[in-house]
């Protein structure tokens, strides 16, 4: 298990015991090493400091060939157990006197070695020079047995192994009553966290337990929902005002479409009806007074008429571009084949579209508004229509293609075209690029498709060249 | 045999000397035991403190004397040939009588003259000299250091009131190596 | 002309649209009984014998096609539509709507209260004409009218 995602009483204890571990272990190693070497020095010291002893009690012996008295000195080594073997040489190097502890089974060196103390395996040796004034007497030779010390050195292992032992338990226990001071208060903050995640309330407050870093969290914390809770309060209010303001807009919009409806309502009546007058009288003039209205005057009669005709439509035009901006767009899967079908027929029935070669690609089905897009195909197929009239084989071609997301459809023609130069004026209202004695229309019909395409989110176009025909297009979103 | 008395009666005197010398020789070469003797004696002057006012001076030399028979041959001489004693170089002489005697350190009492032993032995009293013999009654007599050999070892037999008279200090260290001369107790 | 047996009445208030729809009419030999109010109110007081038209002591009128304008004064032709259709007495009377209002909520509401048909008035003559001539062949020739 990754140390990371321990919990906090298991890491502390771990770090804990590392630590201790460590340090005892350091510590006794060191002790134990100390001990060792200041053990050896100090039993080389000891040896050294008897063997001077021995030596200068020995001078004497030595220098009056006293052997019995000789070994009776070395014999009084019988006192320091570890002292295993002696033995006194001569000037020459011959022994001169010996001890031997009563269990010892060595033998003793022949001849003497340097001078010096050394430490084998078992024993530390000692070559003492027997010096009278500065004359060399001889030898003595010492032989300690260091089984003491490593037996020493054995217990305090032991005693290593148990109290390293004894502060694992015990840094174990310590740190279970450590839990409470630290993994606590943690808990108890995340769990305060969560209620108020899941209760969204932001009023509750975590506890603090204590004045150490945990405390200064659970201030910092409970300073930080303070907050919260202020915004959320704040945040509340101002939707509220939000929605209150929401709610006027929404009356006062709801009122301003209420008064468009009934203005557009009396225009499309009372608009009307004079023009209506109008029409009806100038005929009945015409009907009645034909005897009396010379060619001149008919012609007049019939401006007279075309222009209340052309007024009339002005004002459909306009009635339902104004409508256009007034409706809610509910969007639904709308087949644009079928649209584009019935818009073609309808045209044929009320224009002559004989003579028209209808090229209609496979349209996809799009989220669109209905009514609105059925506007549309009928002002740009009868702007088609009307503008290639004049063609011998007029061409019309309609289909649709995918780009950027979008579904982008398209009514080419092969009829007379428009200037591209100002192609920016094409969808704005009112303005044309054809006079009226070469097709008639009211230049509002592109700025409605413009608006009907915008609304739902696409975008119209159109190119062109005088002569070559035009294409124009509309996207919408899928 | 006309030559060889020829001869001898003319170099008779070299022969002699020959023969005088051999002798001497072989009395130049002491025997083992001696040369022990004589190395005691040398070892003696690192065992014994002498007051300050037996030397001269700290440079004076500690004499080893020996009066009478000198057994030792040239080996004393051998023996403590460059040798010094707390800045004292050790020294030989050979004294004739006592007069000479009193000027050592150490004397080497070796008169079978029993009678004349013990009369050197008193003269020699009290007077910071340290006398050893190896006579079977010199500690009687109040010689400090008696040499005797006991199981082919050289022994000593110290008389400390002797030595204490002559304000003579004889390390424990030699004391504990010797018998003590103890008047009441032996002979 | 006869107030007793009203075939078409006209309800219209501008003079203009009613001289229009009148000459039509007499063209095709269709105004032999035709009656011309002016405004809803009247409309309404001559079928039901009310008002200036009290005289005929509770004798009702009951043309066989009414033809109705909407936008008319005081009481415009949503009410009048709404009053024959909910009378079980005029119920039965075929109402023509005769407007210039191509408006779809004012459609849906002439149809919601029963009204027989709903024509828009072209502006142009010859589409006049040729409405209000297929209305009356239609409804004074054509079609049955109820038993009464």
């Amino acid at each position: 298990m990754l140390f990371q995602n321990l919990p906090i009483r298991k890491k502390l204890l771990r770090i804990i015991l590392l630590i201790n571990g460590i340090v005892l272990f350091i510590t006794c190693v060191t002790f134990f090493f100390y001990e060792y070497y200041s053990f050896r020095k100090a039993t080389a010291e000891k040896l050294r400091t008897i063997g001077k002893i021995i030596s200068a009690n020995s001078t004497a012996a030595l220098a009056f060939d006293a052997t019995d008295d000789a070994t009776e000195t070395l014999a009084a080594l019988r006192t320091e157990p570890h002292i295993v073997a002696a033995c006194l040489y001569d000037s020459t190097g011959k022994a001169f006197a010996h001890y031997l502890a009563s269990d010892h089974t060595d033998s003793l060196p022949r001849q003497p070695f340097r001078d010096g103390y050394y430490f084998t395996k078992l024993y530390l040796h000692g070559f003492q020079p027997v010096m009278l004034e500065e004359k060399r007497l001889g030898t003595l030779y010492l032989q300690y047995n260091m089984s003491a010390m490593y037996e020493r050195l054995g217990s305090y292992a032991l005693i290593i192994a148990v109290v390293m032992l004894l502060s694992f338990i015990l840094a174990y226990i310590l740190v279970r009553f450590l839990k409470k001071s630290i993994s606590v208060p943690i808990l108890s903050l995340a769990d305060t966290a969560n209620i108020i995640y899941n209760r969204k309330d932001y009023t509750v407050r975590a506890v603090k337990f204590g004045n150490d870093e945990m405390g200064t969290l659970t201030d910092a914390f409970n300073q930080m929902l303070e907050q919260i809770h202020h915004q959320d309060v704040r945040l509340r209010e101002f939707n509220q005002q939000l929605e209150q303001k929401v709610k006027e807009r929404t009356a006062q919009l709801e009122l301003v479409n209420k008064e468009l409806e009934s203005f557009s309502y009396t225009v499309s009546h009372d608009l009307r009806a004079p023009l209506r007058a109008i029409v009806g009288f100038t005929s009945i003039l015409e009907e009645d007074y034909a005897s009396q209205l010379d060619d001149e005057a008919r012609r007049i009669t019939d401006v007279i008429k075309g222009n209340t005709h052309k007024m009339a439509r002005l004002i459909d035009d306009l009635l339902a571009f104004s409508r256009l901006g007034r409706q809610e767009i509910t969007k639904a899967p709308v087949n644009m084949a079928a649209v584009v079908k019935e818009t073609i027929q309808t045209l044929a029935s009320q224009t002559d579209t004989s003579r028209v070669q209808w090229i209609v690609h496979p349209l996809p089905v799009v989220p669109a508004n209905e009514n609105m897009i059925q506007q549309a195909w009928v002002n740009l197929i009868s702007n088609a229509v009307k503008y290639s009239a004049n063609h011998e084989t007029p061409e019309i071609e309609i289909g649709s293609f995918g780009r950027n997301g979008q579904a982008v459809f398209f009514v080419k023609d092969n009829g007379v075209g428009f200037d591209s130069q100002y192609k920016d004026k094409l969808f704005k209202v009112f303005q044309r690029l054809h006079r009226s004695d070469e097709f008639e229309g009211t230049g509002i019909g592109l700025a409605l498709v413009e608006k009907i395409v915008v609304r739902q989110g696409g975008s119209v176009w159109a190119e062109s060249e005088i002569n070559k025909g035009a294409c124009f297009y509309f996207s919408l979103p899928y | 045999m006309n030559q060889p008395i020829k001869y001898i009666k003319r170099y008779w005197f070299m022969l002699v000397m020959m023969l005088a010398g051999c002798l001497r020789l072989q009395a130049q070469v002491p025997s083992r035991e001696n040369q022990v003797k004589a190395v005691f004696l040398y070892n003696f002057t690192q065992f014994v403190e002498w007051p300050a006012a037996a030397f001269d001076s700290g440079a004076a030399p500690l004499v080893i004397g020996v009066l009478g028979k000198n057994p030792f041959g040239n080996f004393l001489e051998q023996t403590v040939a460059g040798e010094q004693v707390n800045g004292h170089p050790v020294t030989v002489h050979y004294c004739n009588n006592e007069q000479e005697a009193l000027s050592c350190h150490i004397v080497f009492i070796n008169i079978d003259d029993a009678k004349k032993r013990k009369q050197v032995i008193q003269a020699l009293k009290g007077k910071n000299i340290l006398t050893v013999s190896d006579a079977p009654d010199f500690a009687r007599l109040g010689g400090m250091i008696r040499l005797f050999t006991q199981v082919n070892k050289i022994r000593l037999q110290v008389n400390l009131d002797a030595s204490k008279e002559s304000e003579l200090v004889l390390s424990s260290k030699l004391l504990k190596l010797a018998d003590i001369y103890d008047r009441v107790k032996s002979n | 002309m006869s107030q007793n047996t009203v075939e078409l009445l006209l309800v219209e208030d501008n003079i203009h649209d009613a001289e229009l729809a009148i000459r039509h009419l007499t063209r095709n030999n269709l105004a032999n009984n035709l009656f011309h109010v002016k405004d809803g109110e009247e409309a309404l007081e001559f079928i039901f014998g009310t008002g200036r038209y009290a005289s005929r002591e509770g004798v009702m009128q009951r043309p066989r096609i009414v033809l109705l304008d909407i936008q008319m004064p005081k009481v415009n032709g949503i009410e009048v539509l709404q009053k024959l259709k909910s009378d079980p007495r005029t119920r039965s009377i075929p109402v023509v709507i005769l407007t210039s209002s191509k408006e779809d909520p004012d459609i849906q509401r002439c149809y919601d209260l029963g009204a027989n048909s709903y024509i828009v008035k072209p502006v142009n003559f010859e589409g006049f004409a040729s409405a209000i001539k297929n209305l009356g062949y239609y409804w004074l020739l054509l079609n049955q009218p109820p038993n009464h």
